[in-house]
């Protein structure tokens, strides 16, 4: 395909990107596709090359990281994000992945739907994301439960695949759930990801050897290069090596220049899906500099559970290290007024990351946690992302504004913490499990459910119509985390693809 | 075209250094005198004092010159008969005629008319000789080369990695400022005036452009190569020199020379940056070239394998995650100190000498944390089945048992 005649460029390969360019690639548009990596990031290596890194680039303290974010994957992904996109932090993390398949590499694959609860404030409805949000589970494949208490929390869009063997503290944990009197605030499942648990097509079935983390050579936990495989089948469809830099006014539309000597593609229709932080940093010079935005995140507790009836047990050698298990417990009689989270095993997990922050020696530190993790799991207890307040400052600067995120929770979010560790607690009591000391809240940001940048429906320069549309820049469409008017407590990725199939699908002209 | 260059002094600490890096650099080169030991460099006959022949400079664009006759110095001091000033003043003339067009002469930032030591006169007055010649604006320069360290242990640099081996030093001299350059550095500088020298300079002084004493030069070598740090006692001059005397007349004890001491007690500070500039020479951290030097390249290994050994509490039987976890030490800034050496010998005690509180500050924590994270990447995690309560209980124990050596020696360690 000849680049000049493309109709759409789409900046960014990962979920939401390959969301929003399939349906329109499947509609015989003309579509490009900018990502700023390459096809050479996929070799799998040996053990200890997918754990360190090839040229050790991983070994290096990871004081305070979440593990996942200490691989080597996911430290190339951040590393070469952070180098391109210059924003100053003060208490937030600014996450954001450069590379094939976006930062949807180095996620935990949990997906949920929102219902018309967690939409209010938006500008569309549970209906209209519906259709969109099967063809989107039956894309990527989704493991889980359909028939226990959390199943319809997590919808019932698309066919499930049969749900992974559950580790067998998070199965004690859900047995003696089911066996105690259930409280009606509280309610607990089996974790909804996306896992395949059968082949299908290029992607191979989880092989349970517990090594998640380090990441998936079978593609068994999707990434946004399976769907960059199917659209790479289409002509109508190219994708090229090169970052965006800016975005420039043309006659008839738009132009993407992108960074070191990579040239440019024009298009009347540009769409950003660069993740919220990489959109906000492109999209940021098209504003009036001194704007005051926000970034909502999701505010995230972690707090490790000992469950010790299970120290006798025998340590698993096989499984998966994403969420077993997910809960949610409601705040409040208001629907939708609830925080949620996972619980994930600690098997499977390094050992290294938890021994640092204890306070033993390390010998004792390492010794202890291996006694101990077959009995422990942790659980992570997300906020609705109300309870952030983060804000975004755009500075006037030579070339293009400085931007500055200052991280921050809203008041009064440490009174709702404690009294939700609190009920937690004797929840967690109630089943078998001591919450250990250690609970620990991330710093913003590192949560990586970002949004709220661009509302869809609000009626300001920095707002986006229900198609993602720039309302002071006609033609370019964001469709990734920065257009979610809220962030809820659920897990947001599988509505920012269903989201980006959406506005893709409207602007394919189809149904 | 290659570029010809005609080497004196090739066989010295310098010039084998210099001889090599030209040659991979595509240049042509013609030694005079003794090649490098096993190069197969083309060499010619020569002694310092005679006239070389002519057919050695044939097509050549620039002499280096380097050679230096020591024991001259000690016979005739400053005084007509030194070879090494008659010497340079043949050749450069013979060069000359051989139709040259550049003459580098190999000085020293001790070069000046009031020196304590004959090295340091020696060199200034060839330097004032070269200069008057009528010829010698544009073609002749004057490098005057600073306390080169780095490479082989020869000449200056061996004898002060033979110093730095030692935990106790009196030594004379140690507030006088030195300018440390790698070898590779003056090689660089000197190429680059032979090959395409900045106008306008004929006197270089190729020397770090910031002087430190000899004193924190020597603790910054031994810092460097043993990981530790050194007393070092000042000795008088005097006394030193009388030394010096007594040492000839002892036999069984190595004489030093006055001369060296001399050229210690007036060593002075030059600015280079200037130079160094105009030359494209851009100088390493001195601490981070030393540690690329030989003896501390076992000490990594030694290391990661007693981390690892403490770590996983069983020995690694795998060298490639020994290497890997000595490899991220040598790159880490925390390696500058090293492991208590004890924590080497005895993994086991280790534990002794651990912060409270882990801390990626601390060199014996992050040095673990590093450790843990290699163990981890090993394929087969050691499985004991011992039960829970007995390891926690046991480790307990020792925890409780380290705590008050950990209080002292793991502050101390930090």
């Amino acid at each position: 395909m000849s680049e000049d005649d493309a109709e759409f460029v789409v900046i960014g390969s990962g979920p939401a990107g390959v969301s929003a360019a399939l349906p329109l690639v499947e509609a015989g548009r003309r579509v490009i596709m900018l990502d700023g990596g390459d096809d050479r990031d996929t070799q799998p290596g040996t053990a200890w090359e997918r754990m360190l890194g090839s040229r050790l680039e991983a070994l290096t303290p990871d004081d305070g990281l979440s593990p996942k974010m200490r691989a080597p994957e996911a430290r190339a992904l951040m590393g070469a994000f952070q180098q391109q996109v210059q924003i100053e932090e003060k208490d937030f993390l600014a996450v954001g992945g450069l590379g094939r398949g976006g930062l949807a590499r180095i996620w935990g694959g949990f997906v949920g739907e929102l219902d018309d609860d967690d939409l209010r404030g938006w500008p569309i409805t549970a209906f209209d994301l519906r259709p969109s949000y099967d063809v989107v589970v039956s894309r990527i494949g989704v493991s889980g439960s359909g028939d226990d208490d959390m199943a319809a929390f997590y919808g019932a869009s698309g066919a499930l695949l049969a749900p992974p063997p559950l580790g067998p503290t998070a199965a004690r944990l859900l047995r003696r759930y089911q066996s105690v009197r259930r409280d009606p605030d509280f309610a607990l499942g089996r974790a909804r990801n996306t896992l395949l648990t059968e082949n299908r097509w290029q992607r191979q079935s989880c092989d349970y050897r517990l090594d998640c983390l380090w990441g998936c050579p079978r593609g068994a936990i999707y990434d946004g290069r399976h769907d960059l495989a199917l659209l790479r089948q289409h002509g109508n469809f190219a994708l090229r090596d090169a970052t965006a830099h800016r975005l420039a006014r043309t006659e008839d539309g738009w132009e993407v220049v992108t960074t070191a000597g990579g040239g440019s593609l024009r298009a009347p229709r540009i769409i950003v899906a660069a993740g919220t932080v990489g959109s906000l940093h492109l999209v940021a010079p098209l504003l009036r500099t001194a704007t005051e935005l926000r970034i909502v995140n999701s505010p995230v507790i972690a707090m490790p559970l000992l469950v010790p009836r299970r120290l006798l047990g025998r340590t698993p050698t096989s499984g998966h290290s994403l969420a077993q298990l997910g809960f949610r417990l409601s705040l409040s009689a208001e629907p939708g007024d609830y925080v949620s989270g996972a619980v994930y095993e600690m098997i499977g997990l390094p050992p290294s990351t938890f021994a640092a922050r204890m306070p033993l020696g390390r010998r004792a530190a390492t010794e202890i946690f291996r006694a101990l993790a077959p009995a422990l799991v942790v659980a992570t207890i997300y906020f609705p992302g109300r309870w952030s307040q983060n804000t975004v400052t755009l500075h006037p600067a030579a070339n293009g504004p400085r931007i500055e995120v200052r991280g921050g929770v809203a008041p009064g979010f440490d009174a709702a913490a404690r009294s939700v560790r609190r009920r937690l607690t004797a929840i967690w009591r109630r089943l078998g499990a001591r919450p250990l000391p250690g609970a620990a809240l991330g710093t913003a940001g590192t949560d990586a459910h970002l949004g709220g940048v661009f509302p869809m429906g609000l009626v300001e320069p920095h707002g986006t119509n229900v198609y993602g549309e720039l309302r002071t820049a006609p033609g370019i469409h964001l469709v990734d985390g920065s257009v979610l008017p809220t962030i809820p407590s659920k897990f947001t990725t599988l509505t920012v693809m269903a989201n980006a199939d959406r506005i893709g699908r409207s602007l394919a002209g189809l149904p | 075209m290659p570029q010809r260059l005609v080497v004196t002094g090739a066989s010295g600490y310098i010039g084998a250094r210099l001889v090599e890096r030209a040659r991979q650099r595509g240049c042509e080169v013609v030694v005079l005198g003794s090649p490098p030991p096993g190069s197969d460099v083309t060499a010619i006959p020569w002694r310092l004092g005679e006239v070389p022949r002519l057919t050695a400079f044939l097509s050549a664009t620039a002499v280096v010159h380097l050679a230096h006759d020591w024991a001259s110095d000690r016979a005739h001091g400053t005084g007509p008969d030194n070879a090494n000033l008659k010497g340079a003043e043949i050749l450069a003339e013979t060069a000359r005629g051989g139709g040259l067009s550049r003459f580098i002469f190999a000085s020293t930032t001790s070069a000046r008319p009031e020196a304590l030591n004959a090295y340091g006169k020696i060199k200034f007055a060839i330097e004032e000789r070269l200069k008057t010649m009528p010829w010698s604006e544009g073609r002749i320069f004057c490098a005057r080369i600073g306390l080169v360290y780095g490479g082989p242990e020869r000449a200056q640099y061996g004898l002060m990695a033979k110093l730095a081996g030692l935990p106790v030093l009196p030594m004379i001299g140690l507030d006088r400022e030195v300018q440390p350059i790698h070898v590779d550095e003056v090689v660089e500088g000197l190429l680059r005036l032979a090959i395409d020298p900045p106008l306008g300079r004929q006197t270089v002084v190729i020397a770090s452009p910031a002087p430190m004493t000899f004193g924190a030069w020597l603790r910054t070598v031994r810092r460097a190569r043993h990981g530790r740090g050194m007393l070092l006692v000042p000795v008088p001059i005097r006394l030193a020199l009388a030394g010096c005397d007594l040492s000839k007349r002892i036999r069984f004890v190595p004489t030093v020379e006055r001369e060296r001491v001399l050229g210690l007690a007036g060593a002075a500070a030059m600015p280079s940056a200037g130079d160094l500039a105009a030359l494209g020479v851009w100088l390493r951290d001195p601490f981070r070239a030393l540690m690329e030097c030989r003896p501390a390249r076992r000490r990594p290994v030694a290391e990661s394998a007693a981390l690892l050994r403490y770590v996983t509490g069983a020995r690694v039987r795998s060298p490639g995650a020994i290497i890997r976890l000595a490899r991220a030490l040598r790159r880490d800034p925390a390696f500058r100190r090293a492991m208590p050496s004890m924590a080497v010998r005895w993994p086991a005690l280790t534990r002794l000498v651990e912060p409270m509180r882990p801390s990626m500050q601390h060199r014996v924590s992050r040095r673990l944390h590093l450790a843990a994270m290699v163990a981890e990447s090993l394929p087969d995690q050691p499985k004991r089945r011992v039960l829970w309560f007995v390891t926690v209980g046991v480790q307990l124990v020792l925890e409780a048992v380290a705590t008050p050596f950990r209080l002292v020696l793991g502050r101390l360690a930090a």
